[in-house]
This record gives structure tokens, C-alpha cells and sequence, in this order.
């Protein structure tokens, strides 16, 4: 600890380097329109008027977004932490096949998959819905998850497992009691990213809600600004910066969460 | 220390099984099917899938060996021509360019946000003032409208005033004119970039945290540098992580599309196989003529080289498994 | 990779039949649009589904409400929004789902795709009323010698000017009479110091748009992308570039993106369209003015008309109750009851000659508009659905034309590769 102390000013270098482009934003944010192509370093035109337009209009897409965000996570998580770690340390027939479908899952263009959604959800009524919503969105980030899980469980070792089946433990049991806690690290990893992916969605929220209204998440609602021939990006970059404010806080408490949670794990008893 | 150790893990597993042990007539039944519960651990994925993606991947390959437009896609009647699609797709001029600007464009974004991403996750690896929070702040270019900030990256490369050609200035550097149609693939890399280190740097982070601190402790013990410890642990310890990291780093580039279309709408050098197919898809860029059957031949190209790096990832996995 | 064990095989076959399986069910029971139906067979319905590209107009603005009070008595009137191009496209998939709404308002340039593609319903048959529009004005929607549509008024394209800037400079706009003196205005706008012309020359129909001026200016026609006139044109904008009187970032710039560099108050000239005439008329920072666009050898070059035009989607199940509903939402908001209320809410001139005239009388804004609107050329009108492949080839032309930076050889050979000559 005290030889790094060189270790907290580069990181807060580097971070300011990478937040670069978001404080352009959020300078912008703050610039009047006349003033937002000056390419100013400060927003010497300051005015917080985009702010006041975003407030009284985004905050039901933003709730939106943030539950469609959740409940990707837990989607995501349930199907993919079994799958994976079956896929990891059990003799699943025809596994290979199974990764194999899961890269070209990936690879299938977001446009195919929307139009099947579309499809499905207009015959058994669920366009416009935010659980045909969530259901849409995992697909992102379920291959992705079986992936990263089977990658990060394959790392388990066997022991481990075998101990747990020699004391007579079922393999859920197995699953649930020690496989899961030490995969806590890559669990948060897949759960920030499905969360991620879902908040940026915008092809499948305006192919499958398109008419949700306010039940539409913030990447819907930043259209708002977005007109035939005239875009305001004074209030597009000012819902881009409150929209990332909670989600921001959400991410450096899991963050402090996990770390707490891996400290209290490395205890003995 | 604040990493889990598996000897922690497995103490921490130990009271459970104490207290737990289910009844003895559970266990033959156990024992005889390890392959009955691994189906059930991934039928729910299976299920999943074939719901969801063998409907969208049939649908995108049948595409392509029609020959569609706007209106047989509404009314039907599109005629079945085989692989003349696929034909007329690689056929054409700009074809192999593509495919080139495409390689370029995902080498280079792929191996410098593995490599920043690694660097990052080394320098995090041990936790000091503010690392925590500092670290959750390189994701909030993940937690941004792409279109807004690909917009941003847009005026910050503006030729005449942007950011970007201020900073290179004061190195005294010329103006570049960044989104031009030379510069264009440049420009959208540095983007990319800047777009995929959090990926990087998040799951290769959470590798690291993986590597029992111990085996560092006992390298230091036995005079090992910070050099060699990179070399001889994290390195081969990281490596089924960094694998799984190049794979989908590689495959989530490939199908890169959005930040690319907000810059540049592909014009120029910055044009890839991913947007080439969104733009026929869509009927956007400079041809709003839409062309499904081709974006499809265009979306199963991605699909087979996507599925090529797949093989080799299963095979250098299983080399080192043996 | 050793080989293909059976089991690995067989699973792969199984995924295969079962994506089959989903795909022939979904196919077979994919609704065929028909052509049936007729609004006066039909009664209006308490549901009624509107889809607009101006999601910027959102819920409570002026075009709201006029939309939500045109709902016939009885009805709800649900209106969304998405930009011109998703819209096109989600109108595709919803009518090929049988899912479409009642009401679309499509981009004038998207006509002769969605009409032949078997997206619209007849004006006739929907009960649209087309009578008293403008010939230039309505011709995009005709294809074929079928009506399609009616346009809910006509935007246009003007240079806009910064009047400090020119005063400064010593320009009188009204000297601007064709490409030289344009020129020679915007070099003395640009020896003051300040910049001279932003325009949009982005990939895609939008930086068509803002070329066509220039382009018709020049005596080009859209069926020969590669002629001399057409190079002249790019030889102009790619001029400006080179020059430095116009910014870089052209190549780039939307229309809206383009306005923005204007705001600055930096430059002397902007090219953009009428819906901007208001927002520059209350402009606080400097005062704006606007000429027509001078052609090579004349004040006034033709430009496209723009605008979107109000259609009734084809309808696969009680088709004639959606074109009633159809039929009562356009005739209110497109007919001359309403005509003015709907044009001051879009910031459009409106497509009839008689109710422009009272548009202009209760707003002097659009005097200068008048002449531009009825001059203006249809951009589909002589190539129907073969315009989007003129149009494309301009974009790359134009594309290319711009990073050329003045470069003759390069302007030539842009528009020659683009043009397949």
C-alpha cells in the first residue's frame, strides 16, 4: 500500500483521459444551442435550460429503462449460470454443439432477430410490453453470459465439486452452495453487462415498443429531440448525462457491494 | 486481502455440508446420472435458444437465397435463386475492400483494447485509494446513448475546430481531417476503441481477481520481479479468460455498427461488412434502396467467419486442457 | 477440432428442423394484405392508430393537439413517432404483419417504393380528397397515374444569411443573382474574417436534398449523374470546401447539424430548409435573412419540393373501417377547415393555393417562400421508384465531390465512377 502511492494520481489521469469525451458531453449540456458548434472547452454560453426541458420529460423512460435494465439481469442470470456451469463441469451430450450455436447466436444480425420478435409478439399480443421487452433484450446477453460463466466455472477446481458430491450434496445443491458463490465476481461481471446492453438497446425497443408511450425506455425517449430535419443535442446530451448519473452511482455501489461481499467471503470461520 | 481464494471458498462451503448432508438414499441416484442433471442444468437454455435464434438464424440464411425487395418481402412471392445473392455479393468491386477495411477495423480495435484493457486491469489488480470507484468510472462511456456519444467523438474530430486537432496543436501536430474519406477508418477505430476498453479491461479485471494472491506472495518470496510475475502468473493463469475476452471482443467487433453509422454513416474507408448489411438492411446511407436478400448473404459472411474463430478457439481450449 | 462425433451431428440437424418448423408456422399464417376495402364501406372505429416522423413533437405540442382533436367523434387517436426512414420500415413490417396503423405520414421521396411495393391503399379508396393541391406538389405521390396520398404542405429550400456578417462585409444580398455573384459575396464575407457557407452534404437523400438546388441550378437532370452540368454543380460545392468558405465537416453535417454551424453567427450563408424560417426570424444573437437559391445563370434555382404526404396504409382484416378512419383523420387535418392550423403547426407552407394565400396574408414569414414552394420540382416525379438509384449514385458523387476539396480531376471522376460512365 505504501509503495503505490503514485498508484491514485495516474488512475485519476487515465480516468480523466477516458471521461474525456464525457465531459465534452456534459459541457455541451450546459452550452445554448447558438453556441454548442463553437467547440468551446467551457460553456462560456452556459444555461441550464436543457436540463429543466429533460427533467419534466425523461424521468418515466428513465424508471422504464431501469426496470427493463433489472429485469434482463435476472433473466440473463438464470438462464445462463445453470446452463454454464453444466457446459463447465458436467458430461453435457452434444456440448460443443451447444458453444458453437452460441457464437453464431451472436453473430445473428439484431435487424433478423427484431423481425422474428416482432412476428411472435404481434400474434400473442405482447408488442408494447416490458416483458416482451426484457425477453428481447436478454438475447443479447445470454450467449454472452453462457460464455463467460463457462469460461470463468471451467477455473473451479474439481475438487472442490467433488468434495461437496462426496458429502452427498446434489448437484444443485452443488450449484447453488458452491459453485455460485465463487462465481460471484463473474456473476456481477454478466450482470453489468446485461444491464449495459439493455439500457442501450434502441433497435429492439423501437421495433417492439414502439407505441408503449411513456413505458418506452430513455434510448426511445432521447428521440424526443430527434426531429425530421432538426436534432436538439443541447437536451440529447443533458438526458445522456442524468440518465447516466443514477446508473453511474447503481455501478461504483455494486462495485464497493462485491468487493465488501469477496472480503467477507475470504474470512474463515 | 480482498480476493477469493478457492481454499477460502471451500472453507467457506465447509459448515454446509456439515450440517446439510442430505439422506443416504439420495446418492445412487445421484451417482447414476451425472448426465441426466447436465441436461438439466442447460435445457433451459436450449429451450431458449431454439425459441428464439433457430427461427431468426433459418429466417437470415432463407433470406439470402431469395431474392427479395420491400415488396415480395410485404406480399410474398420472392423467387428462390440459390446462392446468385452470395454470387453478385462477392462479385462486386467494392467486395474485397470491404472485407479488408472490416479485418483492419477489428484487428486493431480487438488487440489495443486487450492490450489497454489488460494494462488497466493490472494497474487495478490491487486495490488502493479510490481504485474502486475510479474503476467503476471507466465503464460510464458504456452507460451513454451511443448516438450520443458517438456524436460527441463526431465534433471532437470536426476538422476545422474540434477538440481533438486542438490537442494534437499544442504537440504541434497539423489538423487532421479526421472523418474524411481517408481518415475515415482511422477515426472510427479510435472510437472503437475508446468504446471497448471497459469490456476489456471489466471481464479481464475480474480474471485477475481469480488468481489466488498467494501464488504472487510465493513468487515475491522467491525474488521474483513485478516483470516475471506478469509473465509467469497472470499470463498462463489468465489465459482462458483472455481467450474468451479475444473471442467475443472479436465477435462483438465484427458486428460493430452503431458507432461507425453515427460518425461516418460508413462512408468512405470506415465502410465494414457489419455496416455495409445495416445499410441494405435498412435502406440507410447513401442508398435508401432497400436490399434484405443481399444484407442477409452480407449477415451470414459475418456469421461464417465468426464461426471459423470459434473453431480455433475450441481448438486451442481443448490443446490446453490436454 | 477432431471430427464431427454422430451425437454433435444430430443435435445440429435437430436445431435446423426445428427453425424449420417455426418458420414454416409463422410463414403460413403471415396475413396477406389485399386490396380490398373502400372508407365509404366502412365506419370509423373507436381505436385509431397515427404514425408521424416528428418525434420531436411531443405530447401536449401544438401538432399533438391537433392531431388528438381531428379523432372523429368516438374515437381514441393514438399517435407515435419515429424517424422518416424507421417509420418507412416499421410501416413494412407492420403491414406485412397485418398489424398497420390507420394513418401514415410518409416522406414525399418514399412514395413511388411504398406505393409499388403494395404498402398504400388508393387515395380513392381510402377516401383521401387530392383535389386543389399543387401539380408539382402532389406529383410525388402519383405513381403510375394513381394517387396515393395527399401532402400535408410543402417545406422548401432557401439561403439563409447572417446580416451582420454581410453588412459588415459590405454585401447587398439582393446582388446575388447566380453562382458568380454568390461567389464573389461569399469571398468578400470571408476577407473580413468571418466564414462564408454551411450546408449538408451528408451520405444519404438528406444531403441529395441539399444538393438538388445546385444540381437543377446547373441544368442537370437526375437521369445522367456523370454530365457536365452535374460536374459543374459538384465542382461548385467541392470549391467552397477547398476554399475554406465552407466547413469540413459538410461531408458530415445533417441539416440540423449544418443550422447549428449557422447559429454561430460565425458564418455569412446557410443553406436549409423553411421549417428553420421561424427559429431564424426569433433569432436573438444576430439577424437572419433569406434569398432564394440562385441557379448557374439565373436568382432562382428549382428545389425539391419537401414534406411528407398523409397515406392510409393497405389493410389485410376489416380493411374498410381503417380507411374510414383514414379517410376522417386526413380530410380533417389536410382540408381547408383546418388547412392553416395544420400548416403553422408543422411550419409548412400548405399545399393549396387558396389557403397559402391566407397563410401568407396572417404571416408575412413565408412571403419570401412563396415563389420558392411554387417553383419547386418534385424529386420522384420523373423517375418514380427508379429515383432512389439516382439518388444514390449523387450521394457518392457528392461524397466524393466533397473530399475532392476543389480538386477538379476529383470532382470529375466522383461523378463519372458514381454515374457508371
Amino acid at each position: 500500500m505504501t509503495r503505490s502511492w503514485w498508484k491514485s494520481p495516474l488512475a485519476l489521469v487515465l480516468t480523466a483521459a477516458m471521461l474525456f469525451p464525457v465531459y465534452w458531453m456534459v459541457n455541451v449540456s450546459f452550452t445554448r444551442r447558438a453556441s454548442i458548434r463553437k467547440s468551446q472547452l467551457l460553456p462560456f454560453d452556459f444555461t441550464t435550460e436543457h436540463y429543466q426541458v429533460v427533467l419534466s420529460q425523461q424521468l418515466p423512460y428513465l424508471g422504464t429503462s431501469m426496470v427493463v435494465g433489472l429485469g434482463t439481469v435476472l433473466l440473463t442470470l438464470v438462464i445462463a449460470a445453470p446452463a454454464a456451469y453444466g457446459l463447465a463441469k458436467l458430461p453435457v451430450p452434444g456440448g460443443r454443439v451447444l458453444s458453437f450455436a452460441l457464437i453464431v447466436g451472436q453473430m445473428i444480425p439484431a435487424v433478423v432477430m427484431s423481425l422474428g420478435f416482432y412476428a411472435i409478439y404481434n400474434r400473442i399480443g405482447m408488442l408494447d410490453t416490458i416483458p416482451g421487452l426484457i425477453l428481447a433484450d436478454s438475447t443479447i446477453a445470454v450467449p454472452f453470459a453462457v460464455m463467460l460463466f463457462t469460461a470463468f466455472m471451467r477455473g473451479i477446481p474439481n475438487e472442490l465439486i467433488e468434495a461437496a458430491t462426496l458429502d452427498g450434496a446434489t448437484h444443485w445443491r452443488t450449484f447453488t452452495s458452491v459453485v455460485l458463490p465463487i462465481s460471484r465476481n463473474s456473476a456481477i461481471t454478466v450482470a453489468l453487462f446485461a444491464f449495459l446492453w439493455a439500457w442501450s438497446d434502441f433497435l429492439f425497443a423501437s421495433t417492439l415498443d414502439r407505441e408503449g408511450g411513456s413505458m418506452r425506455p430513455v434510448t426511445m425517449g432521447i428521440y424526443n429531440y430527434i426531429g425530421a430535419q432538426n436534432q436538439e443535442w443541447g437536451p440529447m446530451m443533458a438526458t445522456a448525462v442524468v440518465a447516466s448519473v443514477p446508473t453511474a452511482l447503481l455501478l461504483i455501489l455494486a462495485q464497493k457491494y462485491v468487493a465488501a461481499g469477496v472480503t467477507a467471503g475470504a474470512v474463515k470461520d | 486481502m480482498t480476493v477469493t481464494r478457492p481454499e477460502a471458498a471451500l472453507s467457506q462451503a465447509t459448515p454446509g455440508r456439515t450440517e446439510a448432508r442430505p439422506p443416504e438414499a439420495e446418492r445412487p441416484r445421484r451417482s447414476r446420472s451425472p448426465r441426466w442433471a447436465a441436461v438439466a442444468f442447460v435445457a433451459p437454455l436450449v429451450v431458449y435458444l431454439l425459441v428464439f435464434y433457430a427461427y431468426p438464424l433459418v429466417q437470415n440464411v432463407a433470406m439470402s437465397l431469395q431474392r427479395y425487395d420491400r415488396g415480395s418481402f410485404v406480399n410474398g412471392g420472392a423467387p428462390f435463386v440459390g446462392l446468385d445473392i452470395y454470387r453478385e455479393v462477392i462479385g462486386q468491386p467494392k467486395f474485397w475492400r470491404i472485407v479488408g477495411q472490416t479485418g483492419t477495423f477489428t484487428l486493431i480495435s480487438i488487440t489495443v483494447q486487450y492490450v489497454v484493457g489488460l494494462a488497466l486491469a493490472v494497474f487495478f489488480q490491487h486495490s488502493f485509494r479510490l481504485s474502486a470507484t475510479l474503476r467503476a468510472m471507466f465503464l460510464v462511456p458504456w452507460l451513454l446513448p451511443v448516438i450520443v456519444s458517438g456524436t460527441t467523438w463526431q465534433w471532437m474530430m470536426n476538422p476545422d475546430n474540434g477538440a481533438l486537432n486542438s490537442l494534437l496543436g499544442v504537440f504541434g501536430v497539423d489538423p487532421v481531417w479526421w472523418l474524411n474519406a481517408d481518415h475515415a477508418l482511422m477515426s472510427v477505430i479510435i472510437a472503437n476503441i475508446w468504446l471497448g476498453i471497459p469490456f476489456n479491461l471489466v471481464i479481464l479485471y475480474s480474471g485477475l481477481q481469480n488468481i489466488p494472491t498467494t501464488l504472487y506472495e510465493a513468487a515475491a518470496i522467491d525474488g521474483a520481479g513485478p516483470w516475471r510475475r506478469f509473465w509467469s502468473i497472470t499470463v498462463p493463469l489468465l489465459r482462458p479468460v483472455s481467450l474468451i475476452t479475444l473471442l467475443l471482443g472479436l465477435v462483438y467487433t465484427l458486428k460493430v455498427v452503431d458507432i461507425i453509422w453515427i460518425m461516418t454513416m460508413g462512408t468512405g474507408t470506415s465502410q465494414t461488412l457489419a455496416t455495409w448489411s445495416y445499410a441494405m438492411a435498412f435502406g440507410k446511407g447513401t442508398s435508401s434502396l432497400i436490399k434484405y436478400s443481399e444484407a442477409s448473404a452480407v449477415g451470414s459472411v459475418l456469421l461464417v467467419v465468426a464461426l471459423a474463430f470459434g473453431l480455433v478457439y475450441v481448438a486451442v481450449q481443448r490443446k490446453q486442457e490436454d | 477440432m477432431g471430427t464431427m462425433s454422430p451425437r454433435s451431428a444430430a443435435g445440429i440437424g435437430m436445431v435446423v428442423a426445428a427453425g424449420f418448423v417455426l418458420a414454416a408456422c409463422s410463414g403460413g399464417s403471415t396475413p396477406e394484405p389485399g386490396s380490398t376495402g373502400a372508407a365509404s364501406e366502412g365506419t370509423t372505429t373507436s381505436a385509431i392508430t397515427f404514425w408521424d416522423p416528428y418525434p420531436q413533437r411531443e405530447a401536449g405540442s401544438d401538432w399533438d393537439k391537433l392531431v388528438a382533436s381531428c379523432a372523429p367523434a368516438g374515437s381514441t387517436l393514438t399517435r407515435s413517432s419515429a424517424p422518416q426512414t424507421d417509420l418507412f420500415n416499421q410501416l413494412t413490417t407492420a403491414v406485412k404483419e397485418g398489424n398497420a396503423p390507420d394513418v401514415v405520414l410518409l416522406d414525399n421521396p418514399m412514395m413511388p417504393e411504398a406505393a409499388s411495393s403494395g404498402l398504400l391503399a388508393t387515395a380513392e379508396q381510402a377516401g383521401i380528397d387530392t383535389t386543389g393541391i399543387d401539380a408539382n406538389l402532389i406529383g410525388p405521390g402519383v405513381v403510375d397515374g394513381v394517387a396515393y396520398g395527399v401532402p400535408m404542405g410543402s417545406n422548401a429550400l432557401g439561403l439563409y444569411y447572417n446580416k451582420d456578417v454581410l453588412t459588415a462585409a459590405g454585401v447587398d444580398p439582393t446582388s446575388i443573382k447566380d453562382w458568380a455573384s454568390l461567389n464573389a459575396a461569399i469571398e468578400k464575407v470571408v476577407a473580413t474574417g468571418a466564414k462564408g457557407i454551411t450546408f449538408s452534404g451528408i451520405a444519404g437523400e438528406e444531403g441529395v436534398f441539399q444538393f438538388e438546388p445546385w444540381f437543377w441550378g446547373a441544368g442537370a437532370d437526375l437521369s445522367d449523374v456523370g454530365s457536365a452540368a452535374a460536374i459543374s454543380a459538384g465542382q461548385l460545392v467541392s470549391d467552397w470546401i477547398g476554399k475554406g468558405w465552407a466547413p469540413r465537416s459538410a461531408a458530415t453535417d445533417n441539416q440540423s447539424a449544418s443550422w447549428d454551424l449557422f447559429l454561430t453567427g460565425e458564418y455569412g450563408f446557410a443553406e436549409n430548409g423553411s421549417w428553420f424560417a421561424s427559429a431564424a426570424a426569433d433569432n436573438k444573437t444576430f439577424a437572419a435573412g433569406m434569398i432564394a437559391i440562385p441557379a448557374k445563370d439565373s436568382a432562382v434555382a428549382p428545389v425539391p419540393t419537401g414534406g411528407e404526404f398523409a397515406v392510409a396504409p393497405l389493410q389485410s382484416k376489416d380493411a374498410s373501417n381503417h380507411y374510414a378512419n383514414a379517410a376522417a383523420v386526413i380530410a380533417c387535418l389536410t382540408g381547408d377547415a383546418h388547412g392553416n392550423a395544420t400548416s403553422e403547426a408543422l411550419g409548412y407552407l400548405s399545399a393549396k393555393a387558396g389557403v397559402r394565400a391566407t397563410q401568407v396574408a396572417d404571416n408575412p414569414l413565408w412571403t419570401p417562400w412563396v415563389d420558392i414552394v411554387q417553383g419547386a420540382q418534385g424529386r420522384t416525379t420523373d423517375l418514380g421508384a427508379d429515383y432512389v438509384n439516382a439518388s444514390a449514385a449523387l450521394s457518392e458523387a457528392i461524397q466524393g465531390a466533397l473530399n475532392a476539396a476543389g480538386d477538379s480531376s476529383g470532382v470529375e471522376s466522383a461523378f463519372k465512377d458514381a454515374s457508371g460512365s
